[in-house]
């Protein structure tokens, strides 16, 4: 017998990243069609339809750029496509886009996301920052106008961020909020307008918790990413006195009001945990999630734009590299560095609603639709 | 699971079932044993028997003269035909002592048994030192070496744990010989000088903890406790056991926190030589894996060839080109490109896996290998340093702390050689080290 030789271990585990990469298309693809029944029940089946039609003018991009890209590598066009993952991208992509965008400017984003966002830098592996929300800013920052009408009512994130400035102080002010939107159920549930994934905050936690279990994501980025955004919104409720909702005290309705409007949900589920361009060591994730969540809710209460989620995520992705050589070294003994780490971004967090609170002033009276101008901005408002 | 840290130990499917429930196989050589004279790289050997001699089990052979000197004694008795090079486990040929059998297998007491209840602590010390037994746990560190300063010492830890999948040598050994392992364990309690000993033992393992528990109840002895572990690798590391046992943390030795682990079979083998005179002869040790047709457990004298007792338990399956043959466990073990090795002293198993092997993926930064490193180590980051060939980043990344353990790579979903990296960032800093 031939006996051959083999570093050791010789003994590897049956996890793979196709199976990785298999879950987690499964974890979008609920959302996906969840999105998908609502706009047909909603609006009928052709807006259903419309997201169909925008995630294959993804995938096609998609694939098509990474069949190029293997045919310029001289390599095989089938290793670099089922090895490159480039149809988790696409599914994120179009579920972070509202629904009303033409096709053209999917394919647009998607050539974005993928040919530059991810295979100038390499490939699958090697980009710095989230090839979805790179495509995702170029829709943003680009195709404002290109929309169509399918879809004209306006999304929750929209008039949160529009009409109430991001904090409605007393109840008549929530009232009348949550009166155009559905209330705090339908925002649980994601029965309202919104990018196409985006909405579903039961949803997309439950499949959270499955990813988490699965091992496919780290459940440190999400709880930290949220939780600092609720600790964030909770002091600044406390700070400026936000009033009681039907006996809710004001620092809990108004953190769960941040955390089910807009995308952080999906942002901290999806995007945020993609291992790539997120730190590799426990700590460096924890740092990475607070800074995140930060950063998010200071462009929410004081930017321009009415979501922060994206760009939270592309500024983060290029502090990535610095913190992993921040955190360098064996962990049991940089443990105080990390915890000093932590403590910072913990305190430029507060940071945030300390600041957002001298400076902000609240929406205190009901806001009626008609007294609205903001929201007829184009549709594509809702960044995530 | 701490916050900062990973969980640092992973569950590994034993595959033990394989081996545990059959009898062991007691096996002779048909004709000649190859006693390996090696004792870690520089060390000199000094024989004390001339060519043609007659040597019984028992008879002591060689000295080696390392910075540990260890005594070197017969598992057979028979002629002493003279040195002979052959491959050895590791990696390089090294000079054998050939013993051709006869046929009465005649044994000698190999020196005096100790009155050890009695004995002071340099006695005794000295007493282990020549029995020449070296940690049967894999690294092979002469045992009396870890006794010799005992001052800060204040717990004992048995390992019987065995975490590697598909050994079971250690388990079957304490199984038949609960009582010389309870009468060994009391003997390093002495020569520790502690009032505390744990033994760790995997909870998967209920048979061996109640077989020990009333061992200990029998003799009533108090400060020596059986505690079950997780079934996770690497439980018997010493690091990982020592951090579930009694959670403390050192730098390079146990010493360091007042700690000493031993082997549950180094114990079997202090209480043989303390009681009996008898030097270790024969070893129990477990041939698995899915490589061979009838995997089990043998009883061998030290220095029979691995392809010999192959040969005797059935051989190995036939359909297929080539497998891999490892000195040890699916882990830690290493392949051995030919079967003329022969057992040594602190090997415990072969292991006869098929050669097969998934491709390797681009690293997609998961994590995995630095939230499962036992030392608390970054592989990813000291394999990127390694592919930067920057060796002070391979320093400040701590990969000399690295026990090569086998757990990053065995995580790994993208099938990258991660410990092999890791190895090769060790090479470049010890090569740097040696030049200086």
């Amino acid at each position: 017998m031939k006996y051959t030789f083999h570093v050791s271990p010789n003994l590897q585990s049956k996890n793979s990243t196709q199976q990785i990469m298999r879950d987690l298309t499964i974890g979008l693809l609920v959302v996906f069609v969840a999105s998908v029944i609502y706009y047909s029940t909603a609006f009928g089946i052709n807006v259903g339809l419309q997201a169909v039609i925008l995630l294959a003018c993804s995938l096609v991009t998609t694939f098509v750029c990474e069949a190029v890209f293997a045919k310029l590598k001289k390599k095989s066009v089938k290793d670099v496509i089922t090895h490159s993952f480039g149809w988790v991208t696409s599914i994120i992509l179009v579920m972070m886009c509202p629904m009303n965008i033409t096709p053209y400017a999917i394919i647009i984003a998607t050539f974005f996301a993928i040919a530059v966002g991810r295979l100038m830098f390499g490939g699958f592996g090697y980009n710095i920052f989230n090839p979805a929300a790179v495509g995702r800013a170029v829709i943003f920052a680009s195709f404002s106008g290109a929309t169509t009408r399918l879809v004209t009512s306006a999304t929750p994130t929209g008039i949160l961020a529009g009409s109430f400035k991001w904090l409605p102080m007393t109840e008549v002010a929530l009232e009348s909020y949550l009166d155009r939107v559905g209330g705090f159920g339908s925002l649980f549930l994601g029965t309202t307008p919104g990018a196409i994934g985006e909405t579903f905050s039961i949803l997309i936690l439950l499949v959270g918790v499955f990813l988490v279990l699965r091992g496919v994501i780290d459940w440190r980025i999400p709880t930290f990413y949220l939780g600092t955004i609720f600790v964030i919104t909770c002091a600044l409720a406390l700070l400026t006195g936000v009033q009681p909702y039907h006996g809710i005290p004001g620092w809990i309705w108004y953190p769960v009001l941040h955390l089910i409007t807009g995308g952080v949900i999906f942002g901290g589920v999806f995007m945020l945990t993609d291992p790539v361009t997120a730190p590799t060591s426990p700590a460096g994730r924890i740092f990475f999630a607070i800074c995140a969540a930060a950063i998010t809710v200071l462009i929410r209460l004081k930017g321009n734009l009415p979501e922060g989620c994206l760009y939270s995520i592309l500024i983060m992705n290029c502090f990535t590299p610095m913190i992993e050589s921040a955190l360098d070294g064996p962990q049991l003994e940089i443990k105080k560095k990390a915890w000093f780490m932590i403590a910072c971004s913990a305190v430029l967090a507060l940071c945030v609603s300390f600041y957002a609170s001298s400076t902000m002033k609240g929406v205190k009276g009901p806001v009626k639709k008609t007294a609205q101008v903001v929201e007829v901005v184009p549709c594509v408002e809702e960044v995530l | 699971m701490s916050l900062l840290l990973g969980p640092m130990c992973q569950h590994i499917p034993g595959k033990k079932g394989l081996t545990d429930h059959s009898d062991v196989k007691r096996l002779m050589p048909a004709k000649e044993v190859y006693i390996p004279l090696f004792a870690g790289n520089n060390s000199e050997v000094e024989l004390l028997v001339n060519e043609g001699d007659h040597v019984y089990i028992g008879t002591r052979l060689a000295n080696t003269k390392s910075a540990f000197p260890v005594p070197l004694y017969s598992s057979v008795s028979g002629i002493y035909k003279g040195t002979v090079k052959r491959p050895h486990n590791s990696l390089k040929p090294q000079l054998h002592m050939v013993i051709e059998l006869d046929e009465d297998q005649e044994a000698v007491q190999a020196f005096e048994p100790i009155d050890w209840e009695n004995a002071s602590h340099e006695d005794l010390v000295e007493f282990v030192k020549n029995t020449g037994i070296i940690g049967q746990g894999g690294a092979g560190f002469p045992t009396y070496v870890k006794y010799q300063k005992v001052e800060n010492i204040d717990t004992l830890i048995i390992n019987a744990v065995e975490c590697e999948p598909y050994i079971t040598a250690d388990y079957k050994c304490v199984m038949d010989y609960p009582e010389q392992f309870v009468h060994g364990v009391r003997i390093l309690k002495k020569l520790a000088q502690v009032d505390r000993v744990l033994i760790g033992v995997k909870k998967t393992h209920p048979d061996l903890i109640n077989l020990v528990r009333d061992e200990i109840k029998r003799e009533n002895l108090v400060g020596i406790e059986v505690v079950a572990v997780p079934d996770v690798y690497p439980m018997g590391g010493e690091r990982t056991l020592i951090r579930q046992l009694v959670k403390r943390e050192y730098k390079r030795l146990p010493g360091e926190c007042g700690v000493i682990v031993n082997n549950a079979n180094t114990a079997i083998l202090v209480a043989r030589a303390a009681e009996m005179g008898q030097a270790q002869a024969k070893k129990y040790v477990t041939f698995s894996g899915e490589g061979l047709k009838y995997p089990t457990n043998v009883l061998v004298p030290i220095g029979m060839s691995v392809a010999e007792i192959i040969e005797q338990i059935g051989g190995t399956i036939e359909d297929v080109q080539s497998l891999k043959l490892i000195s040890g466990g699916p882990m830690m073990g290493r392949t051995m490109v030919s079967d003329q090795i022969v057992i040594d002293r602190a090997m415990n198993a072969i292991t006869i896996l098929k050669d097969e092997e998934e491709p390797a993926m681009t690293c997609l930064r998961c994590g995995r290998c630095t939230s499962h490193c036992p030392m608390g180590l970054q592989p990813v980051r000291i394999a990127n340093a390694v592919k930067m060939n920057d060796a002070a980043e391979m320093e400040k990344r701590g990969a000399m702390n690295c026990i090569e353990c086998g757990l990053c790579t065995y995580v790994c979903p993208s099938h990258i050689q991660v410990t092999e990296n890791v190895r090769k960032a060790k090479r470049t800093l010890m090569m740097k080290a040696n030049k200086k």
